[in-house]
């Protein structure tokens, strides 16, 4: 009895002092907490933690608390809120599309004073120039650069051997109508091209026309006042996407359907696919799960303009305002360790992102990268054709989310039956009401 | 008349709670959120213009809002109307004396349980247009492949389908509750007096049940209005072109997607007082009618 | 003419047929869903769509559970709802005993003022909730998914509902008797009401299952997140290249059965419970 006793004493004696020094020494001296929120779901969630572990191993000052909080819009909608009780988190990703509501919110602090401030080094030459340009405005560089994209085509290489078709490398809008036309009549796809019903397509094609969405420089040189949705380029546009889906050539997977649209060229219903170029490892993945051999091409544009080039899309890292010098040190050290060399070689594997450091794309290229995976090869040199002027530096809209809804409306009342012409006319009008509104508050 | 007990101070604290959580948690939050309708706002607040009545006005004038109002009426409309004729087909059904009866209650009731996104998640994955189980289904039965999320009808029929369905169970519950209150007697006095099936249902059961129609009408509106945001945002994110957007779905909108939460506020003070009158107008034509019985 | 009991038969035989029909129309979504749960996203994405079970029903499962997190999501989505669940149903009968037995000035508007709050859901007040929440200092606790919905309209309505169907005789034996009012509160209108109780709980806690705008906002820590949050991440919003549909058929499964199975534990109470009149 008395041994018993005397045992169990120790043991908990013994759990005591473990559980005491874990407190002691779990409690690290000096370590910066700072809480990251992004927008990247299903596989890629795990895949950052296990990127946010590496961090914190490295730097045992600092602590990242990662958090998904759904798609971009959530993310922003969360920390807008947790601002309001100043408890903001410090370092968020943000979709493109959200940097003119972000500067004008006052909740950020530009990455370029930051780096000033705090004396950072950082190699900017060794960043490849879209990605960053989108990010610029008024001279200040806003976001850190992390995950950027273009759109890009897909398509089955086995249905088209099988239909007798092929697709140049850079095609047009008539040759996808041809190819589409033959793939249907061959019988081997019951449709032949899809993309998600999203505006972002739309400002791809607008950006490889050289045509601007707003004017003032695309929205950089101030605020606009004239808009572009019913400009020739736009209806071009249109009207072939229109072509497309009355041959019953395009299949509409529906509004923002990204999976879907995936869904339906993954399950060879149609044997072209437009979608982001974000998507290139899974997408090769769930081609060779599903027996056929994945090819990729440019996006297709109108025929006889020149190729202009995209504006990059994805997001980046933005810091909020509020915090602690010590945290917001940290804040900024983990958004650049992101965009480190070995984390974009890193990042670029495991999604199909762009590798956005030169040095990256190095070490892809002896790596044999390239060659392995001609796909990513493709984007890639569609992303370095890019010219840089304001069309394809990316359009500066406070509302941009509301005009991006106005765009996907108006495609969809074309599909019922409405002309192009008055469709893109009373979205223009729309967007520029938005517009106004929008620049009213916020500038007051 | 029902005795009482003496006492004003003990009913006050037993009510006490409820009144200070209605009151801090329900009444102060939304009373903060009318005043900010009164504003231009972006940015959750964090900019804003004061306008007064102004969203208001744009709102009546616009023809835009005025047809997502109607839209919301159609749909609560289609809703409350499929759920109960439905629901107490149902629940009659149910009613009869067969063995198993309690499993089949289970069985028809349970989608209940499900929450609105997941419900959403399942139909919206029945219905897909290309690779859909319903799609299939009428492609075989009708040969015709409807492509339910590009057309406007189509979508609305979608999404009233999948919100009727979701709420089935509710509706026929209380029906059966309500079902299993009508005497016997009553019924077997109608079948000596040689009353047929349709009789018996107009004169007898219909009226005893009226209590409970009139509450789930109130019950299922007030679903159909404020409950349905989840389904609509999966499903159709109030597409294609709006044909979907009713009230509760753009006010999500403005507010979460476009940061405009002081037009957002203003149609969550008009989405409650719409939503009042009409339960104020249940109440004064249902009342009488209603037969509670003694 | 055919004979009564071979109409009755048929009746019969009818019955069950259209009711083994419904059940199983009710049910054909899930039943769907739950195929799918079994199959590789692959298999899913083809056309037509395949009925047979798959073999990925391990993996599904697995990867809902562990990569996901449902476990701790589910356990936390569990306390908040039994919380809210217990604490509501003592607060309404509270108050439904107060506005049946006694009686005091503006009883009739106190009931309407909390009627009322049916008709103030969260949308309409979220955004001034949260500041609310955060000036009380409980943002990111577990106290914001609890306090604010201890009122219960609907279980004040219910309760109120049940006690007046409740004869007076009782009342006045109790009061003959010397029992005050908590005595009789908890002695005899309590235990008559364990029907209402279990009805009022299951929907309850249903409720509190599927929040999902609310802990989005008010809640920062992921391991303090309800389940439908984790749901939403499973089937992913925004461009997540192509949805894990077979685990997300396969977690739609797995957030589904508590309720489902409060729903069939509780059931008799549930159906007795909304009962307008006493049994008979």
């Amino acid at each position: 009895m008395k041994l018993k006793r005397a045992i169990t004493f120790s043991l908990i004696m013994l759990v005591l002092l473990g559980a005491m020094s874990v407190g002691v020494y779990g409690q690290q001296e000096d370590v910066t907490n700072i809480k990251f929120w992004h927008a990247m779901g299903g596989t890629r969630v795990d895949f950052i933690k296990r990127m946010v572990e590496d961090f914190n191993l490295i730097h045992p000052n600092v602590e990242v608390k990662v958090a998904y909080k759904g798609s971009y819009r959530e993310t922003l909608t969360a920390t807008q809120a947790a601002a309001r009780t100043g408890n903001a988190p410090h370092v968020i990703q943000s979709f493109e599309i959200g940097t003119r509501e972000n500067i004008d919110s006052g909740l950020f602090i530009p990455a370029g004073e930051l780096i000033d401030e705090y004396g950072i080094e950082v190699e900017w030459d060794d960043y490849i120039d879209s990605a960053l340009n989108y990010y610029r405005v008024g001279g200040k560089l806003w976001g850190f650069p992390w995950n950027s994209s273009n759109a890009i085509l897909y398509y089955n290489k086995d249905k088209f051997e099988e239909a007798g078709v092929s697709l140049s490398t850079k095609p047009t809008f008539q040759e996808v109508v041809d190819v589409s036309q033959k793939l249907v009549d061959s019988g081997v796809v019951e449709g032949g091209i899809t993309w998600p019903l999203h505006s972002w397509f739309f400002e791809q094609w607008m950006a490889e026309q050289g045509q601007v969405l707003v004017n003032k420089g695309n929205g950089r040189e101030g605020r606009p006042d004239k808009i572009y949705l019913d400009s020739e380029p736009a209806k071009r546009i249109f009207s072939w996407w229109k072509e497309l889906y009355d041959k019953d050539l395009w299949i509409n997977p529906g509004v923002e359907a990204w999976s879907q649209a995936n869904s339906l060229f993954l399950g060879e219903t149609v044997a072209m696919e437009i979608t982001s170029t974000s998507d290139v490892t899974g997408m090769e993945k769930n081609a060779a799960e599903n027996g056929f051999e994945l090819g990729t091409t440019y996006i297709p544009i109108p025929d006889g303009t020149e190729r202009n080039g995209q504006a990059v899309g994805g997001g980046n890292l933005w810091i909020t305002e509020g915090h602690s010098d010590a945290q917001l040190k940290a804040a900024v050290e983990f958004a650049l360790w992101m965009s480190n060399i070995e984390n974009s070689v890193r990042w670029h594997k495991g999604t199909g992102y762009f590798p956005i450091r030169k040095s990256a794309v190095d070490i892809l290229e002896r790596e044999g990268w390239f060659e392995a995976s001609p796909n990513s090869d493709t984007a890639f040199n569609q992303l370095l054709d890019t010219k840089a002027n304001p069309a394809t530096a990316g359009a500066l809209i406070g509302p941009f989310r509301q005009v991006r809804n106005i765009v996907t409306d108006a495609f969809q009342k074309v599909m019922s039956g409405t002309s192009v012409d008055k469709a893109l006319e009373e979205a223009n009008q729309k967007a520029k009401t938005a517009i106004e509104e929008y620049q009213e508050i916020a500038t007051s | 008349m029902r005795s009482k007990y003496p006492g004003k101070i003990l009913p006050l604290i037993l009510l006490a709670p409820t009144l200070i959580v209605s009151v801090l948690f329900l009444y102060y939050p939304a009373g903060m959120s009318f005043r900010l309708s009164l504003f231009k706002t972006l940015f959750m607040g964090r900019k804003k213009i004061f306008n007064g009545i102004g969203n208001f006005v744009s709102l009546f004038t616009s023809p835009e809002y005025l047809g997502i109002v109607g839209k919301s009426f159609i749909f609560s409309f289609s809703v409350v109307v499929g759920g109960l004729v439905i629901g107490l087909g149902i629940a009659l059904l149910a009613n009869r004396k067969v063995r198993g009866a309690r499993l089949y209650r289970t069985g028809l009731i349970w989608p209940y349980a499900l929450s609105p996104a997941i419900a959403g998640t399942i139909w919206l994955f029945l219905f897909n247009p290309n690779t859909g189980m319903l799609t299939y289904i009428m492609e075989v039965m009708f040969g015709i492949k409807p492509d339910w999320l590009a057309s406007g009808p189509l979508s609305m029929f979608m999404v009233i389908v999948a919100a009727t369905w979701k709420n089935l169970g509710y509706n026929i519950i209380f029906f059966l509750a309500g079902l299993q209150n009508v005497p016997g007697e009553f019924l077997e006095a109608a079948d000596v007096d040689g009353a047929n099936i349709f009789q018996k249902f107009w004169h007898i059961t219909l009226p005893l049940l009226s209590p409970t129609i009139f509450f789930l009408v109130v019950m299922n509106m007030i679903y159909s209005f404020f409950r349905t945001f989840a389904l609509i945002d999966i499903m159709t994110q109030g597409g294609p072109a709006g044909a979907t957007n009713i009230m509760i779905f753009n006010l999500y909108r403005d507010a979460f997607k476009y940061f405009k939460s002081g037009i957002a506020a203003s149609q969550s003070l008009l989405l409650f007082v719409l939503v009042s009158i009409l339960t104020l107008i249940q109440f004064k034509t249902s009342g009488r009618g209603v037969y509670y019985g003694g | 003419m055919v004979s009564p009991s071979t109409r009755d038969k048929l009746a019969t035989f009818f019955t069950h047929f259209a009711l083994i029909f419904l059940v199983l129309l009710i049910a054909s979504p899930i039943i769907f869903a739950l195929i799918a749960s079994t199959q590789s996203t692959s298999t899913i994405l083809n056309y037509p769509p395949q009925f047979l079970p798959g073999k990925a029903i391990v993996n599904n499962f697995t990867v809902a559970w562990t990569e996901y997190n449902l476990g701790r999501l589910m356990l936390n989505s569990t306390m908040i709802a039994i919380a809210v669940t217990v604490g509501k149903t003592i607060i309404s009968i509270a108050a439904a005993m107060a506005l049946v037995y006694f009686d005091f000035p503006f009883k009739s508007l106190i009931f309407i003022i909390i009627l009322l709050t049916l008709l103030l859901p969260v949308p309409v007040r979220i955004v001034s909730l949260f500041d609310l929440v955060r000036q009380l200092g409980m943002a990111d606790t577990f106290y914001a998914m609890i306090f604010p919905f201890f009122a219960s309209a609907t279980g004040t309505f219910l309760f109120r509902q049940h006690f007046q169907s409740i004869p007076d005789s009782l009342a006045d034996a109790a009061r003959v008797d010397g029992a005050g009012p908590l005595r009789f509160l908890t002695q005899v209108l309590v235990p008559m009401s364990m029907n209402t109780i279990g009805a009022l709980a299951v929907i309850q806690f249903i409720y509190m299952w599927n929040q999902y705008l609310w802990p989005l906002i008010i809640m920062q820590s992921e391991n303090k997140q309800v389940i439908q949050l984790g749901l939403k991440m499973l089937t992913g919003s925004g461009r997540a290249g192509v949805k894990p549909w077979g685990p997300a058929m396969a977690g739609s499964i797995i957030a589904m059965l508590p309720p489902l199975l409060i729903f069939l534990l509780l059931q008799e109470q549930f159906m007795k419970g909304f009962a307008l009149k006493e049994e008979k």
